[in-house]
């Protein structure tokens, strides 16, 4: 990912624009929505109710640790519970005794015995062919004179 | 592959084999051609590599390590190998998802995803999937 020592390519969460920052980075702005973006690697360990999580971290649920949130991040490991979708852009961990309720798109997901999921799964390197082709975009319509 | 239990026998539908239809067996399955129909089992169904399986499968234990389209219920456990390429919908106490694997659809993993626990969460994301509802953003 990083392409020179000491430096990391990180993107938006929301407008996934790509910049690079330094590994040491705790939060950098978007060049492209202005809006602020975690870097920094996270241990929750306790209540966390939001509209959103976005970081450009790993971000670890550790065993108290509980999320109410869309959840946004490059490596998820939940010990504990998140409630809302997850979108990870490497990977989520589900260890024994975590637990997911939402939607989950990861390129690669590993559960292990004794985690809870419940939602939709969209992980693994051939998804894309898995998935159902995205409906074709309508057609704008030439407007039409008013009926008299 | 899962071992086949002690006492048990293995039915093996091979990779030659295409078979249609609805299947019922006591102790354990492998498949390594092509399956489309119905399983019901409350032994062990095993999907091998280049296998492709798709309909209904009701099993005990259930691993796949090929291709499967339709829905799981599992009384025990669904493996997914790292070259397993799964489609469908998965209902079972305990799931195993190895790197690799590709998964696309409804799970609901819990202690009791056959009783029912879950199905309300689940119906809850789908209705808010078909809404297109879209959390609030500061």
């Amino acid at each position: 990912m990083s392409k020179t020592p000491g430096r990391r390519t990180v993107q938006c969460p929301r407008c996934d624009t790509p910049m690079e920052v330094s590994t040491a980075t705790k939060s950098t702005p978007c060049p492209g929505c202005h809006r602020n973006i975690r870097t920094e690697d996270e241990v929750v360990n306790d209540y966390q109710a939001r509209v959103e999580y976005y970081n450009e971290g790993r971000v670890e649920v550790g065993k108290k640790g509980n999320i109410i949130a869309e959840v946004r991040v490059t490596a998820l490991v939940v010990k504990g519970e998140v409630k809302g979708p997850v979108r990870a852009r490497d990977s989520v961990q589900l260890l024994r005794g975590g637990k997911i309720t939402g939607n989950v798109v990861t390129p690669l997901l590993t559960m292990e015995e004794g985690s809870v999921l419940i939602g939709r799964v969209e992980t693994g390197p051939r998804r894309a062919a898995l998935l159902p082709p995205a409906p074709a975009p309508v057609a704008p319509t030439a407007p039409t004179a008013p009926v008299r | 592959m899962p071992p086949i239990p002690p006492g048990g026998s293995e039915t093996v539908l091979g990779a030659d084999v295409t078979f249609k239809g609805e299947v019922t067996y006591e102790s354990a399955m492998r498949i390594e051609g092509k399956f489309e129909g119905k399983i019901t089992s409350k032994g062990r169904l095993a999907v091998g590599k280049g296998a492709a399986v798709a309909g209904e499968v009701t099993v005990g234990h259930f691993a796949v390590d090929g291709a499967f389209k339709g829905n799981v219920s599992s009384s025990e456990k669904v493996e997914l190998a790292a070259g397993a390429q799964f489609q469908g919908d998965i209902r079972a106490p305990k799931l195993i998802v190895a790197e690799g694997a590709t998964l696309v659809g409804n799970v609901v993993v819990s202690p009791d995803a056959l009783k029912g626990h879950g199905t309300a969460e689940r119906d809850a994301i789908l209705h808010q999937q078909q809404q297109g509802s879209q959390p609030i953003r500061r």
